[in-house]
Order: C-alpha cells, then structure tokens, then sequence
C-alpha cells in the first residue's frame, strides 16, 4: 500500500510574469481528509490542475496514487474523482441522463449507490440540468464523483456559493462515502469553518507558495495568541516561531507556533509577564499564519 | 445529542464527542445497553471525520464505558454508581474550570458568581 495518496516535489509553474507557483511540496496521506487552503488567487486551483494534468509544471515531480503524473495519467484519472471549480455537464441532459454518461466513463461506476444518492440528494432523474438550481447541480457534481467510488477525491470548493441546507447534505454525503472505505479526499476552500470540522490535514498556500503542512490538531493545538506585559523589544532566540507581534493600547500581543505549556518560562526569563493565552481557532490561525508569511518579523 | 459539538473550540472534536456520551451515561439520559448509532451514521450525522469518531469510541471503550460486539455494534454498558458519580463529577468540574478562567479572565469575583448563582436557580428572589 502506498503512503501518500498525492506527493509532489518542488513543484514550479510560471504561466506569467503576475504569478509562479514555487517549490510546492505536498505530502497527502493516504486515507487523509486533506484541506487546502488559501486565500484567493493564491493558486489552489492551479495546483490542482497540475496534479491532474490538464497543466504541465516547469519543474518539479508529481505523483498521485503513486504513479506519476503525466505518464499514468489516464489510469489515474479512472481512479479520481474531480469536480472542477467551474463543472461542466450538457444543459440538454436529464439527471438520469447525465448520471448514465458519466458513468460510462468509469468501469467502477457503481449505478446503484449513484441511485441511492439521488434519492437521498431528492433529485428527480426527469429532470433537465438547464432548469436544476445551483443547489442541485452541486448536489448532482457530487453524485457522479462519489457513484465512481473513487481512491482519491479532488474536490475544487465543492460548496462554494451553496446555501447551509444543501452544504450540510453534500458533507454528510462525502463523509458517508469516506467512512465506506480508504478513500483519499483532497478538498480545497476558503470556507474554512467547513474544513474544521472534517479534516485531519491541512496544507495552506499563499502567494504560490506552500507556507505549511501539518495535522489539523497540531494546526490548532500549537498555535496561539498571547497577552504580553513588558514584552521584550528585541527578540533573539525563542522556543517557539514568533509568528507576528503587535503594539496596541494596553499591551502586546504575540502570535506564536509551536506553543507549548511549559514555554511560559521563557517569557518570565527575558522579564515579561504572561497575562493571557488565547487558543486560536483554524480561521483566526489560518488568517495569522498568512500575516506571518507575509511580513517577518525578526 | 450532539448538537453543541464546537469544531472552533480547541478541545479536540474526538474528546467533545466522548465526553458527550459519558455525561449521557453517567446522567441516566442514555440508558445500559442502548446500540450507538455506527461510525459511519454518526460521521454523516454530524459532519466529522469518520476517523474521529473512531477515536472517541475508542477511547470510551478503554475507560469501560462502552463495549463494541463482534458484527453487532457497539453497546452502553452497565456502569456502577460510584463509576457514574465520578464521571458526573468529573463533567462538573470540567464546566466549573470553564467558568472559573472565564471569570477571572473578566476579572469577577467569587461574590458575583455567587450571587448570579442563586439568582438564576431562584435561590434568592
């Protein structure tokens, strides 16, 4: 058995002098539920097309489900389920239609389980495309995926622009799905509440770069923001990453990763006092982590 | 049952699911015996990782307060009142820690926790 369902090395592409990706290196453990997340225009989308091929990278090496892209791609492919961030399915099909087209692409389409999701999602199989709301047609991209039983699940923001009743239907789908079997799910979002609640991984991407990559507990657990008395000027150093600082009104406070408990003495031995540790949720980390890469601080 | 699992909160979801269901236990509000809904029925229900709640059950399952049968499911098992009594304690001193850091993080004093206390339980009118 593989270890990482997608692993790339150095990954480059430069489609322009506005934007590169540089030295992407993910490791997406088999079995994981992995989010990737980024900002807009950090090039989420773009990597994912490299790892699928519908790029070619300047640089770098890429393999998924360990076999390399692009040499193997069309029996990667037929192990991958990919909903693309703007899907295309002909307006002119029926639901019943379109699940039959799709299937016929995919020697383990499972056209029962494609059944069940359909009467589970509540889609009429009569029913055109050309007339389904943005609600069903996201109902309906994920239906065909999952009907593929797929290893490995590309999910490019599945939920964007769905109201809560239906993203709570499609995850509930998706998680069934994963509790069936080994399947690696690869999800990209910027609904990063979303991601908190079903992913054991986390890679974040900014600016083209990969800025982290780590189990979603470590994400949460070791980083936090901390209210700072008599905060030393200068930093030289620490135990821990000093991820941002700022003055405000009444005290500093500090961005720190790789907390832990026992590091307070640190602070007590360059002469500050510790008034307050705050856990950071995934957004508030998410949104710290990007300061820091963006601007360092020592 | 399950409806004030926090995915912001940094207690992790496996630890808030599994504590859910020892106070359930220990209250008497889920009863020996009663079959817990599957990995795979709970993760969709509740929108986690089915991995995680792997991880709770089996954690529930190290401290003897649920047992899983072979090709069954898994299954509440008969507690003893002083295990129940401990984890009942166990949870009010979880809310009481909560509380204590959250005042004095608002710098309350013991009085005013007192006082709010009897207010709400109707103690004093």
């Amino acid at each position: 058995m593989i270890e990482h369902a997608i692993e790339t090395h150095d990954l480059c592409y430069r489609p322009g002098p506005g934007f590169e990706l540089r030295d992407v290196s993910l490791k997406v453990r088999q079995g994981a539920i992995y989010g990737f997340l980024g900002p807009n225009g950090a090039g989420k989308t773009t990597t994912i097309q490299l790892l699928l091929g519908l790029l070619r990278p300047q640089g770098g090496s890429i393999s998924v489900l360990g076999r390399q892209v692009p040499r193997d791609l069309p029996r990667i492919l037929g192990a991958t389920g990919y909903i693309p961030e703007r899907p295309h399915l002909y307006p002119f099909l029926t639901v019943a239609q379109a699940i039959r087209f799709h299937g016929a692409f995919y020697p383990s389409f499972d056209a029962a389980y494609a059944e069940e999701l359909r009467r589970g999602f509540d889609l009429r199989g009569e029913a055109k495309l050309a007339r389904l709301s943005k609600g069903e047609m996201g109902k309906l991209q994920v239906l065909l995926v999952l009907a593929q039983r797929p290893g490995l699940l590309v999910l490019d923001e599945p939920t964007d622009g769905l109201d809560p009743v239906v993203r709570r239907d499609v995850l509930s789908a998706l998680l069934d799905f994963c509790s069936q079997g080994a399947a690696t799910v690869f999800i990209s979002s910027h609904l990063v509440h979303e991601l908190e609640r079903i992913c054991d991984w986390i890679g974040v991407l900014d600016r083209g770069r990969l800025v982290a990559e780590l189990p979603m507990h470590a994400f949460k657990n070791g980083i936090k923001r901390i209210r700072l008395d008599r905060a030393p000027s200068l930093v030289g150093d620490t135990p821990f990453l000093l991820v941002s600082r700022q003055q405000t009104a009444l005290d500093q406070v500090w961005v720190v990763r790789g907390w832990q408990p026992t590091m307070v003495q640190w602070f007590q031995g360059v002469g500050a006092e510790v008034k307050e540790i705050v856990d950071l949720d995934l957004e508030e980390g998410f949104i710290e982590m990007l300061r820091g890469a963006r601007t360092p601080t020592s | 049952m399950f409806r004030h699992i926090d995915p912001r909160s940094p207690i992790p979801l496996y630890v808030q699911i599994a504590n859910r269901l020892r106070v359930a236990v220990a209250t008497g509000e889920v009863v020996p015996a009663t079959p817990l809904p599957s990995v795979r029925q709970l993760a969709a229900e509740i929108r986690v990782n089915p991995a995680t709640v792997v991880q709770a059950y089996r954690e529930l399952e190290r401290d003897g307060i649920i047992e899983s049968r072979h090709g069954a499911g898994t299954f509440v098992r008969e507690l003893a009142e002083p295990k129940r009594a401990s984890e009942r304690q166990r949870e009010a001193r979880r809310l009481v820690r909560a509380l204590v850091a959250q005042a004095s993080s608002l710098a309350l004093t013991r009085e005013d926790l007192d006082h709010a206390w009897k207010n709400e339980t109707g103690e004093r009118p």
